[in-house]
């Protein structure tokens, strides 16, 4: 199979690497670049484990092919805390404060899809972040305290509090 | 050394009464939080060892078949394929229960269940690997499959393993006081039968492993996602025939459990009999449905039961047969079919029981141990038949079951004993918050409140083979470089025992819980521990780590004492620093000196300084067959109260609210036991209203995706209220007990009873799905 | 499964090359819009097409154009989301935004796009009936030009449609909502999020000067036959008539009548039978409020 060298801009840095077109981009994120952060629960886009954030929005890594992902702007969770510092994004934080993390799995994936929402619309209601992580599963938490983790930084960020 | 402390401290152990903690009962947000949300964390399929190569499982299509060929020679010639195993490479069986195992690593002459491995491939690359699997060729010789228990049961010419007549793994018989006397005399007898559904755990994270065999010292190291090193580390070493020390299980961080990775995976046999053939590392990571076709999920149960009261509503009987739908082999059903027998003893006092219960093989992927096993099932149906009861009596459901409720010090017919319960204190905090005497039979049609209780284990007795060891072993190493280091072999499985341990060994050593290194997950590094299972871990694990850091304690208070300048029973330890309970320094403060300055002074002294302590439960002696599964050092209680609306038009009941309130004894992190409620509410929400594994009558799954199987999403969860009863268990070590399998017990129930008070129909089968209740509305009406 | 059988990759930079690609393809390619589904299929072998031609970033084929009395354009790749938040349409087709709204997940509705949705032409596909009720067409092109269809002409089975060799979805043209008149759109599926509709339907009821008797109506089931089923007893029934209980009942039960579902493992067909009742109903019901205040 026809290997090319592509472009992708992840994190803020430009990556090449050697794919096939048949190469999906979670699979090129975990395995080529390392960004393990992404994670594999499915494989059918039913999970949102992969959730990535695509010029800003969330998508489901294991549905796209690498090759189409390129010249897009690619954020994984290892690119939501501050690169310098190391220290957790507010979001990050709010998860760990409010126990909305158990085995982790999910979690990622749970943070990038808030993370799209409240960037597009910082004043969300419990009715928008319930409609935006529709599509993320979770097993352990039963969604709840996910949910306040996020109403809570919306709330910090309207009081200008974060 | 430090026997003064030991001797004089068992009488003045202020601590003990005055149960002020410091670290225990904080909501500490788990430890390896910050590697999780960045994405640091590794699970295992995160692992990439060098020459690290990729296995995949063959899986049959068919339920029931006998293999007369496998042909893999067109596989082996694939450019880049490396080795080729089917079962001829494992014909050893394994099982989590050692005395009646039967399952293999890949399917030696007869697959049983669709799905099941018959032949592993090891290529360069995942591609290839897949592409080699292709080129298999596997004759089957198809048979007739059975999916139904009740049919299984009467199908001797068609026997799923040959040596079981009838197609019964096993089944038992209890029998407490005289049921049937006490039901002849009984005031009033309920009578009816209950299904309980095919569910899975559904955890995210699908299992992976990656075995690495060293030829050069015959060892072998695997990365797996297991719940139960120990178990599977022996029957590793059963199925490779090799000693327990050639073999250590590294267990990376794992992606949720609720007991789906409770029994070895034949990804661990597979990449290991792989990789000792290629001398390289060998990964396999599921498939979403390979997670499905060896799920060992939920078992379904068949219940008939007739329940006695007497004339004021006081249970006087259960009679209980239950006929479990086990799948297609062993794996932990004989232990799932005598805890159904065990759960109808608690938590309300029963005088006269008889349980009869066969575990029955059918052509689906193998039933086991999913959260609260054996404790569901009956649980629905007891549950439901106690508001019927109420409803005869003229008693709200909620006086019943404080009629019936067992008490701290109860000791059941069956001989298990519950040290400690405020479930009483559940009930009442349960209908008190939620308005539930003022609601139930008073809502309009179509919304309904349902009240429902429950229980579970803090641990077994007993180990699944005979053994009189230790069930956990903890050891706290101090030293000037790390500080507190504590081993022990506890699996992390989402639930947040990594923290929990570290606060237990932070409370007795008197440092903070951040200070505490863990290392966990490791046969060979870590100290022994069964495994994550029973709820045993909080009990268990703070046994053992309170025993160690109270035998550090005792090596280091003298010293302590001598620098302070005051006696070595009177010297207490707290936010890192030993201080003198009695003798006033300077500034009037209490003597104090720096935790980490005796432990300089210890170890110039003395030298290292590392302690172990242990836990082996007390042992009750069971007496009947099985009648020893289900005791435990104690248990953990809650109630639930469900509020439902159902449309009237499609049937779909919807949970608006769940209030819960739980008896975990003295909560370790209660941050970590809302987190494990509301998980239960759930599971338990799910296998009400949505989940079923499907299996079409052939044997084939139907719906082994997280699309078809239909766990809840975040818009499917109701609000939950759930709070934690005042509650210290005094035989627990630091007061605690389990909160991860017993709240799953009331939500079902709650949810049925809900609909039951909405629409005044029965359901006596999980799940309530929209065309079952539409059904019942149109017959209701039709009867009308 | 999930490793994709091997093809050959294609990004067309503009429509005319996308358009050519898909002529000289022909029959062994598909057009990746989304990928939500396609990719699927491709994962669990269901097609192993030799060459895909990635659309999905094609700027020429997105975009939403709604002007005040001009109807709505749709360019087909635009995104599900895109539809979903458009303010516009959000006010003029309610009852497409908010089918669109339940579709599949935040992340499908992000990546996925209406054109894929109707040439995936899946019998529980949420888009068609709304956009059937509401009149539109979809606009088809080949490098011979183009051809325009209603979009239940275009849907004629399960994964079937009438795209020919060489063509691609390129626009739905959706008219100017008539004068007194409202559409809605309902569904109902086991879970309340993530679903596969067990059914779904879309009422699209006018009102005559009167603002109380119906002109009128056209109802589309979805998931209860292989296409898009436009009911006719519906309309038999209510046109010149004034909405009465009686009359709303009788509309669920003429709906129900037509209904051919299958049984599968989501729902029985007798459920979802009973079900294009209950939607029916609530659906003519509000459909025929909504008009009043239209």
């Amino acid at each position: 199979m026809k290997k090319q060298v592509i472009k992708l801009d992840i994190n803020n840095r430009i990556y090449e690497v050697l794919v096939s077109p048949t190469d999906l981009l979670v699979d090129v994120l975990r395995k080529q670049l390392g960004f393990t952060g992404t994670k594999k629960g499915c494989g059918q886009g039913d999970c949102g484990a992969c959730t990535i954030l695509v010029d800003g929005k969330a998508h489901l890594s294991c549905l796209m092919l690498a090759v189409s992902s390129e010249g897009k702007k690619i954020t994984t969770i290892e690119g939501i805390a501050n690169q310098e510092t190391g220290e957790l994004h507010p979001l990050q934080k709010s998860f760990l404060d409010h126990g909305a993390v158990q085995c982790g799995f999910c979690s990622p994936g749970m943070i990038l899809s808030s993370m799209a929402l409240i960037d597009e619309n910082p004043n969300a209601t419990e009715e928008d972040i319930k409609h935006a992580l529709e599509g993320n599963l979770c097993r352990c938490t039963g969604y709840v305290l996910i949910l306040e983790a996020v109403e809570s930084y919306v709330k910090a960020l309207s009081q200008g509090e974060v | 050394m430090g026997k003064m402390y030991e001797v004089s401290n068992k009488y003045n152990n202020y601590k003990e009464y005055e149960r002020e903690f410091t670290e225990v009962g904080r909501s500490i947000p788990r430890l390896d939080g910050p590697a999780k949300v960045t994405g640091k964390v590794q699970y295992t399929d995160d692992l990439v060892l060098p020459r690290m190569t990729y296995g995949k499982i063959l899986r049959s299509p068919h339920a029931h078949a006998n293999i007369k060929s496998i042909d893999y020679s067109e596989a082996l010639k694939l450019d880049g394929v490396l080795a080729v195993i089917t079962g001829e490479d494992c014909p050893i069986p394994y099982g989590i229960v050692p005395h009646n195992c039967n399952e293999h690593a890949l399917a030696v002459g007869k697959v049983r269940n669709w799905g099941e491995g018959v032949a592993a491939v090891a290529a360069i690359d995942e591609a290839t690997a897949e592409k080699a699997l292709e080129l298999i060729k596997v004759e089957y010789e198809v048979l007739e499959a059975i999916v139904d228990p009740r049919e299984s049961v009467k199908r001797d010419d068609l026997r799923i393993h040959e040596n079981h007549p009838n197609n019964i793994a096993y089944e038992g018989t209890q029998v407490y006081g005289d049921p049937d006397k006490a039901l002849k005399e009984s005031d009033h007898v309920i009578e009816r039968e209950f299904y309980s559904s095919y569910i899975t755990h559904a955890f995210i994270e699908p299992q992976s492993a990656i075995a690495d065999f060293d030829p050069n010292t015959g060892k072998l190291h695997l990365y797996a996602t297991c719940q139960v090193p120990h178990y599977t580390h022996q029957q590793l070493s059963k199925v490779l025939e090799l000693p327990m020390n050639k073999i250590r299980i590294t267990v990376p961080l794992i992606g949720g459990g609720f007991g789906g990775k409770g029994v070895a995976s034949q990804a661990d046999f597979c990449s290991s009999i792989l990789s000792r053939k290629l001398g390289r590392p060998v990964k396999i990571t599921y498939e979403r449905n390979e997670v499905f076709a060896t799920n060992n999920g939920r078992h379904p149960c068949y219940m008939k039961f007739r329940m006695g009261f007497d004339k004021n509503g006081k249970i006087t009987a259960v009679d209980f047969n239950n006929l479990m739908d086990g799948g297609a082999y062993s794996g932990w059903g004989i232990v799932v079919l005598f805890y159904t027998a065990s759960m109808v003893h608690i938590p309300y006092m029963v005088p006269n029981v008889r349980f009869e219960g066969k575990r029955v093989f059918t052509n689906k992927p193998t039933c086991g141990a999913q959260r609260g096993l054996g404790g569901v099932q009956p649980r629905f149906a007891m549950e439901q038949l106690l508001d019927e009861a109420a409803e005869h009596f003229g008693m709200s459901p909620y006086e019943i079951r404080k009629l019936n409720a067992a008490e701290s010090g109860y000791t059941a017919k069956s001989m298990m004993y519950v040290p400690h319960t405020e479930y009483k204190k559940c009930l009442d905090e349960v209908v008190e918050k939620s308005g539930y005497l003022e609601k139930h039979g008073k809502l309009p049609f179509g919304k309904g409140i349902g009240l429902s209780g429950g229980y579970y284990i803090s641990g077994t007795s007993y180990t699944l083979y005979l053994s009189y060891k230790p069930h956990t072993v903890a050891t706290i190493k101090i030293d000037e470089e790390n500080g507190v280091t504590l081993f022990c072999g506890a699996t992390d499985i989402g639930q947040g025992v990594d923290t929990v341990m570290a606060q237990m060994a932070a409370e007795t050593l008197g440092v903070k819980t951040e200070d505490v290194k863990v290392i966990p997950r490791d046969t060979e590094l870590s100290t022994f521990d069964l495994g994550t299972f029973a709820s045993r871990l909080t009990f268990a694990t703070g046994w053992a780590i309170r025993q160690a850091a109270e035998r550090v304690n005792a090596e280091l208070f003298p010293v302590a004492a001598s620098l302070m300048g005051c006696r070595g029973d009177e010297v207490a330890v707290k936010d890192g620093y030993f201080y003198s309970i009695y003798e006033r320094g300077s500034k009037r403060q209490n003597k104090e000196v720096k935790w980490t300055d005796v432990v300089t002074m210890y170890i110039e002294s003395n030298g290292p300084l590392t302690c172990s302590g242990q836990f082996t439960p007390p042992r009750r002696k069971g007496i009947q067959q099985g009648g020893n599964i289900g005791h435990s050092p104690s248990f953990g209680f809650s109630a639930q109260i469900a509020e439902v609306d159902v449309d009237l038009e499609t049937g779909k009941v919807n949970v608006v609210k769940i209030t819960e309130a739980g008896d975990c004894g003295q909560p370790i992190n209660p941050m970590s036991v809302e987190g494990q409620v509301h998980g239960s509410i759930q599971m338990g929400l799910g296998q009400a209203l949505y989940e079923e594994m499907q299996i079409a009558p052939d044997g084939k799954f139907l719906n082994p995706s997280l699309h078809d199987y239909k766990m809840p999403t975040i818009r499917d969860m109701p609000k939950i209220d759930a709070s934690i009863v005042e509650a210290f268990d005094p035989s627990a070590p630091y007061g605690g007990k389990e909160s991860g399998e017993g709240p799953i017990q009331p939500t079902i129930p709650a949810i049925f009873n809900a609909v039951y008070d909405a629409i005044g129909i029965r359901f006596t089968e999980m799940p309530l799905t929209p065309e079952k209740v539409l059904k019942a509305i149109k017959a209701q009406q039709n009867n009308k | 499964m999930n490793i994709l059988h091997e093809f050959e990759f294609f990004k067309p930079k503009s429509k005319k090359e996308a358009l050519e690609l898909v002529k000289s393809q022909g029959s062994k390619a598909k057009v990746l819009a989304g990928g939500t589904d396609l990719i699927i299929q491709m994962k669990e072998k269901m097609i192993k097409p030799d060459a895909i031609i990635d659309i999905s970033d094609l700027e020429e084929l997105k975009g939403i154009k709604c002007k005040e009395g001009k109807g709505a354009e749709i360019l087909s790749c635009t995104k599900l989301a895109d539809i979903e938040f458009n303010a516009d349409l959000q006010k003029k087709y309610p009852a497409l935004t908010h089918a669109v709204g339940q579709l599949g997940s935040n992340q499908v509705r992000v990546m996925g796009t209406m054109g894929g949705n109707c040439c995936h032409s899946s019998p529980a596909a949420e888009t068609p009936a709304p956009l059937s009720a509401l009149g539109a067409k979809v606009v088809i092109e080949s490098v011979d030009g183009e051809r325009e269809m209603t979009i239940e002409d275009f849907i004629q089975g399960n994964r079937r449609n009438d795209l020919k060799e060489g063509e691609i979805l390129t626009k739905f043209i959706l008219p100017e909502p008539v004068k007194n008149s409202a559409c809605r759109y309902g569904h109902i599926g086991l879970r309340n999020a993530m679903e596969i509709d067990c059914a779904n339907m879309a009422v699209n009821i006018e009102l005559g000067e009167d603002k109380e008797s119906i002109k009128s109506v056209k109802l589309v089931m979805g998931s209860v036959a292989i296409r898009p089923l436009v009911s006719q007893a519906v309309p038999a029934l209510l046109v010149g008539k004034k909405l009465t209980e009686e009359l709303v009942i009788k509309a669920g039960e003429a709906a129900q009548s037509e209904a051919k579902p299958i049984s599968d493992v989501r729902a029985s067909a007798e459920y979802r039978k009973e079900v294009i009742g209950a939607l029916a109903r609530r659906l003519v019901k509000e459909a025929y409020e909504a008009a009043k205040e239209a």
